[in-house]
């Protein structure tokens, strides 16, 4: 989750995470953003993001994109 | 029939009173019946287009559930007896035939729609560049295709749905003709907003009472785009349209005046439309998407299309921008980038490469010619400059101890985005690309040659118009300003009936007395009819 929080944080440092769920719903991640993230948890995680899983309840949050870590992770 | 007339105000009238004597859950079928009659006034022989790809979209989905179906029911039987290798294998294998189907699918609407719309525009071509480098008069004949109604509209729409099926994000629709209510439903179907199936669907096929309240935010809403459409849009193409054609003419403010005037009847002409579209809607209890979010107070053009053509821009970024950023290919190139040229280059491909793409496809989109397709790059130019320039542009606002959030740094965004984006629409309005950035060009010379004289006398835009134009443009501004706060329908609904009504009467009266119409005007095509 650190790990997580760092690459969140160099996006858009000025975010508080724990408490946000809106991130894609106020538009605090713009498209850019969100490519942005995908490239960097691909990298990191060693995960496959797909085009069906770019969906806004997957990046609202800290702990939404955490829940797609694992469950990506998981298969 | 146009959205824009006495018959389509009596197929409502009509149509609302059967809709609400009905009542219950066949109600869908008159509002499909509708659809199906709207579609047939408008041109019955190009029903077959919109009838082949409701049909190949239905079974797709379908076929695309069913291998879905069929996968869930062998893994659940195999549960104990495949590994974990062998359920991946069976998983892609079906994804795969999933995959193949929507294609095929994807393929043959997108086929007819490019048919339709570049066939001509690609044999004009090709008989000017033969002619050119082979002296060869023999022209292939063009065979002159006319655009069914909104098929630009319906084709997005249902690939939409079906791709969404792909995914597993909404369910195939069982029903063949509750799917063809989806894809023709009649006040979206000349110009959108193109809608997702998750917000539609329900609504479609909810049993509706009569609701006084529902019709009259509904009338509101007819009204006011009436207003953007008849007072603002119409009466500005005549000038607009007089200035561009003798374009070479004129100069300096005649051309600036050109361009502000064009960024507001294509705003009133588009989002009027738009407005009718959902007022009508709202008439049989569905909310239609939202297509602008006041556009024209954007501090940046990256969210000037958050808030312009919303359901296009989303449908982009969903079904393209999206699919090309994660694609596998785009993200390998990133990375060879990245070894190859540098980090910053390789984070930038997998966002340009899709972004070029898509704007150059959304110029497409809005027509065969190439300056469409310059418009579209031009966007996409703008875009990546401010993006890039961002951090530039934070250090000097520093030094000039500026802050984005300051009152006159809001300002100062928001005409600059509004001056950059008009001048991007010239293309529409212009034979080539080159007309265009010569006009673009032309508006910044002989600012001293303008005289309001010529306005009224040559351009044929008389002084009483000119006013009634600005006066419009104030109050649509103005409206825009007091919905910052909430929809001013919702904000009326809470007054007395008596505030309520006079207002209907005092806009439909406007509309009456100012709007451009009658003989001389026509009113019945949208601009953006003929995406």
């Amino acid at each position: 989750m650190e790990e997580l929080r760092e690459i969140l944080e160099g996006i858009h440092p000025e975010v508080d995470y724990d408490s946000e769920t809106g991130l894609i719903d106020r538009r605090i991640f713009d498209s850019f953003d969100v490519i942005t993230l995908v490239g960097e948890l691909m990298d990191h995680f060693d995960v496959e993001i797909t085009a069906e899983q770019m969906v806004p309840d997957h990046f609202n949050s800290m702990q939404a994109i955490w829940s797609l870590l694992e469950e990506l992770m998981e298969e | 029939m146009s959205l824009i007339s006495i018959e389509f105000l009596c197929f409502c009238l009509v149509l609302v009173l059967l809709f609400y004597l009905i009542k219950g859950p066949y109600q869908w079928i008159i509002l499909l019946v509708a659809s199906i009659a709207f579609y047939c006034f408008c041109g019955p022989k190009y029903i077959v287009y919109i009838l082949v790809t409701a049909t190949t979209v239905y079974f797709t989905a379908r076929g695309i559930e069913g291998f879905s179906k069929k996968r869930d029911a062998y893994l659940a039987d195999h549960k104990e007896t495949l590994g974990r290798e062998e359920k991946k294998a069976y998983k892609a294998d079906i994804k795969s035939r999933q995959k193949r189907l929507l294609f095929l699918c994807i393929l043959l609407n997108v086929g007819i729609l490019a048919t339709l719309k570049y066939l001509d525009f690609g044999i004009a071509y090709f008989n000017y560049y033969r002619l050119m480098l082979t002296g060869n008069t023999n022209l292939v004949l063009q065979p002159m295709l006319i655009l069914p109604l909104g098929i630009s509209f319906y084709t997005f729409q249902s690939l939409g749905y079906v791709i969404d099926v792909y995914y597993g994000k909404v369910k195939a629709e069982r029903q063949y003709f509750r799917f063809l209510l989806f894809v023709s439903f009649f006040p979206q179907i000349i110009q959108g907003p193109i809608s997702r199936f998750a917000d539609l669907e329900p609504q479609l096929f909810t049993p509706k009472r009569f609701e006084t309240e529902r019709i009259k935010s509904g009338l509101y809403r007819i009204l006011f785009g009436l207003f953007k459409k008849l007072v603002i849009a119409d009466r500005l193409s005549a000038y607009v349209t007089r200035t561009a054609a003798f374009r070479e003419d004129y100069k300096g403010i005649y051309l600036l005046l050109c361009i502000f005037f064009y960024a507001f009847q294509i705003y009133g002409d588009f989002s009027g439309g738009i407005d009718v579209a959902i007022g009508t809607a709202e008439l049989f209890g569905i909310r239609l998407t939202d297509n602008f979010e006041r556009p024209f107070f954007s501090k940046s053009i990256a969210e000037y299309w958050r808030r312009w053509h919303i359901t296009l821009g989303t449908w982009f970024r969903d079904y393209i921008f999206y699919p090309l950023s994660v694609n596998k290919r785009v993200l390998n190139l990133g990375k060879w980038c990245r070894s190859h040229l540098g980090e910053g280059v390789g984070k930038r491909v997998p966002i340009y490469l899709p972004m070029i793409a898509v704007w150059a496809l959304t110029g497409m989109w809005h027509g065969s010619e190439s300056k469409y397709i310059v418009w579209g790059l031009c966007n996409c130019f703008f875009l990546i400059l401010g993006t890039e320039a961002e951090p530039f542009s934070a250090r000097i606002m520093e030094k000039l101890h500026l802050r984005n959030d300051m009152f006159v740094m809001k300002c100062y965004r928001i005409f600059k985005t509004f001056w950059l984006m008009s001048f991007l629409r010239v293309f529409d309005f212009v034979k080539t690309p080159r007309d265009g950035f010569c006009m673009i060009r032309d508006a910044f010379i002989k600012w001293d040659t303008f005289d309001w004289h010529e306005v009224y006398t040559t351009l044929l835009f008389p002084k009483e118009e000119v006013i009634v134009a600005f006066v419009a443009i104030i109050l649509l501004t103005v409206v825009s300003l007091i919905q910052r706060k909430g929809r001013i329908a919702d904000r009326l609904l809470k007054k007395s009936p008596w505030i309520q009504y006079s207002t209907l009467a005092a806009f439909a009266l406007l509309i009456l007395i100012f709007g451009s119409y009658g003989l001389g005007y026509d009113a019945q095509s949208f601009i953006y009819m003929n995406f």
